[in-house]
């Protein structure tokens, strides 16, 4: 269980244009004609998938009288109107803000924390080793609905209810046990000879990790960092359960506040969307590897 | 020597996971077990032990099993759908010699996107009035079809499914399509000389070449469908009338609305008892894949 699995190297193999199965034995125009007919279902697809994402865009740049007058209007006017509605008056900027400062320590704090333990499970023989395994491991099979509520009262009696500490610390927690299996899995993977070339040369256990292991392991704390980071940003429930008054409103649970806040106004609700999304979008288009790479061991490490 | 060093680095480098695993898993863990056998409103310090008082309500709780029986519509639907369209649309790219990087990035984006940013987009396409839905509808005159899609009791649920499918299948085409790279395609040549169509070929020749990745995105779907909880709580809150109601929804609202913080943690412990036999088989899966990886 403790593997890469297939499918990780198929990642990157997937990022290129490999072909598929055409086979170039039966060219010609019904060939071509199949092909082209494919790609037309496959753009239509594409194009239905992607509609809301549009529909989010144009909505929030259109004039408030556009959106009124016009609802079905595609990008029929511009105006910045709803996006300076959204960042001021709806508290746009001070959700991203939050969201920021809940996403990054949080995500940190995992990549670290699943790193060293990671070494710790796959490379370093210690007692109770297979217990602590299993005990973190144990996190990936219980749902976080199980103990989200009791949580709530053990924050709050501990003092760390509606803080940043306590809502990163929660978010830490939630992705440490797939961190560490995952991290572990690269570990496993590294050959011990270069373990014991850089013993024989005199390194000490904690410089053969940090100088001789940790370097090899950067692509998968990479993944491991965006696919962390995705999640915590999107993140609804931590924030809505344990940040409650809403002074560390991140932007999800300050978009779901912001539609029951007033009655529903769709041209600032169109841009305080874009605001939440677009972050997502960019990291996801700048670092589209990292990403599905991610996913896929993700999905298949469990 | 070395082994009492490696001993020592080890339970140094694991301590602070289990730090924070003991102290925000496993002892929230068993306050849970607690909470579940006594009759906590969230204020008093000492609350009354019950027995086992709200498991008894909860399986006599005729909400409980239309929460549970809406989760089970969940998770049939909600897994054979993407299922089938991640099968069908990863086999159609893959079958295209260009583009794929493009519409993998295109299928794929809605995965991505926060859950609350999705809800509230379906929420507007759905609406009666001012929504794309009905709008589209009537342009290709089906007028008859106009509704209210998330206020008619018996279509909310599957409206937000809809949603949900459109979001999650095109994590179900990433993975099936990094799978398809494994597959033997001279044998799909052969096939099609050998008179094989399409769908033959799907079935006899691709899909038992993915089976073992397929049976993975299966099983976490079913996972999944157990704890659904953010779409539908942004979407319809449960209602309309309890119509969209799991049993997270149900949860969430007995602990954090009306203060039945015992009755709320029972419920959510019936989530875990009914998808952890699900989460045991994906561990199994996951071995078996790793030993046909290591050619076994």
């Amino acid at each position: 269980m403790a593997h890469p699995p297939p499918s990780f190297e198929l990642a990157e193999a997937a990022t290129d244009d490999r072909p598929g199965p055409v086979p170039t034995r039966r060219p010609g125009a019904r060939r071509t004609l199949a092909i082209g007919l494919r790609h037309l279902i496959l753009v239509l697809l594409a194009l239905l998938t992607l509609f809301p994402v549009l529909l989010v865009v144009s909505t929030a740049f259109k004039t408030p009288e556009d959106v009124r007058l016009n609802p079905f209007g595609l990008f029929s006017s511009f105006s910045w109107a709803n996006l300076v509605d959204a960042w001021t008056v709806g508290r746009f900027s001070d959700y991203l803000v939050n969201s920021i400062l809940l996403s990054v320590p949080s995500t940190v704090l995992v990549v670290a924390v699943s790193t060293m333990a990671g070494y710790a499970f796959a490379r370093l023989p210690f007692p109770g080793r297979t217990f602590a395994f299993y005990t973190v491991v144990l996190g990936l099979l219980v749902p976080f609905f199980t103990y989200m509520i009791p949580l709530y009262f053990q924050l709050r009696s501990m003092g760390l209810l509606d803080t940043l500490l306590g809502a990163n610390l929660v978010l830490a927690a939630t992705g440490i046990s797939f961190g560490t299996f995952f991290m572990r899995a690269f570990f496993t993977d590294l050959p011990s000879e270069l373990e014991h070339a850089a013993r024989v040369d005199g390194c000490s256990e904690g410089q053969i990790f940090l100088r001789v292991m940790l370097p090899l392991v950067s692509s998968g704390m990479g993944a491991l960092a965006v696919f962390t980071f995705l999640g915590n940003w999107n993140n609804f429930l931590i924030p809505l359960l344990y940040l409650p008054s809403g002074d560390y409103r991140p932007l999800t649970t300050g978009l779901y506040m912001f539609t029951g806040g007033r009655s529903i106004d769709i041209g600032p609700l169109a841009a305080g969307t874009l605001i939440t999304i677009v972050p997502v979008i960019a990291l996801f288009v700048l670092l589209q590897r990292q990403v599905t790479e991610g996913f896929i061991s993700g999905a298949v490490k469990g | 020597m070395t082994r009492r060093a490696q001993a020592r680095l080890g339970i140094l480098l694991t301590i602070p996971v289990l730090a924070l695993v003991v102290v925000f898993f496993v002892f929230p863990m068993i306050s849970a077990l607690y909470f579940s056998v006594v009759d906590f409103d969230g204020i008093d310090p000492s609350p009354e032990f019950v027995g086992l008082a709200n498991f008894i309500e909860m399986f006599t709780d005729p909400e409980t099993w239309h929460a549970l029986s809406n989760n089970v519509i969940w998770i049939i639907v909600g897994t054979a759908a993407p299922m089938i369209i991640g099968l069908l649309i990863s086999v159609l790219i893959w079958t295209t010699r260009r583009g794929a990087g493009i519409y993998r990035l295109a299928f794929f984006l809605p995965f991505v996107l926060p859950g609350v940013a999705i809800g509230i987009v379906w929420t507007w396409i759905y609406d009666p009035v001012s929504g794309w839905l009905n709008r589209a509808l009537e342009a290709v005159g089906l007028d008859g079809l106009v509704r209210g899609w998330l206020g008619d009791p018996d279509l909310a649920l599957y409206a937000v499914l809809a949603t949900a499918i459109w979001a999650y299948s095109g994590f179900v085409i990433i993975i099936f399509l990094s799978a398809l790279r494994n597959v033997d395609v001279e044998l799909v040549d052969a096939s099609r000389i050998d008179g094989a169509n399409a769908l033959q070929r799907l079935w006899f020749i691709l899909l038992p070449q993915i089976m073992p990745v397929f049976l993975m995105v299966l099983t976490l779907t079913l996972v999944g469908g157990f704890s659904v909880f953010d779409i539908i709580f942004i979407m319809t809150g449960g209602g309309p009338a309890d119509a969209t109601n799991v049993l997270g929804t149900y949860s969430y609202t007995q602990a954090f609305q009306l203060s039945r913080i015992g009755y709320g943690t029972t419920l959510a412990l019936l989530i875990t008892v009914l998808s952890i036999p699900f989460a045991v088989a994906i561990n199994r899966l996951q071995r078996r894949l790793a030993l046909q990886d290591t050619g076994a």
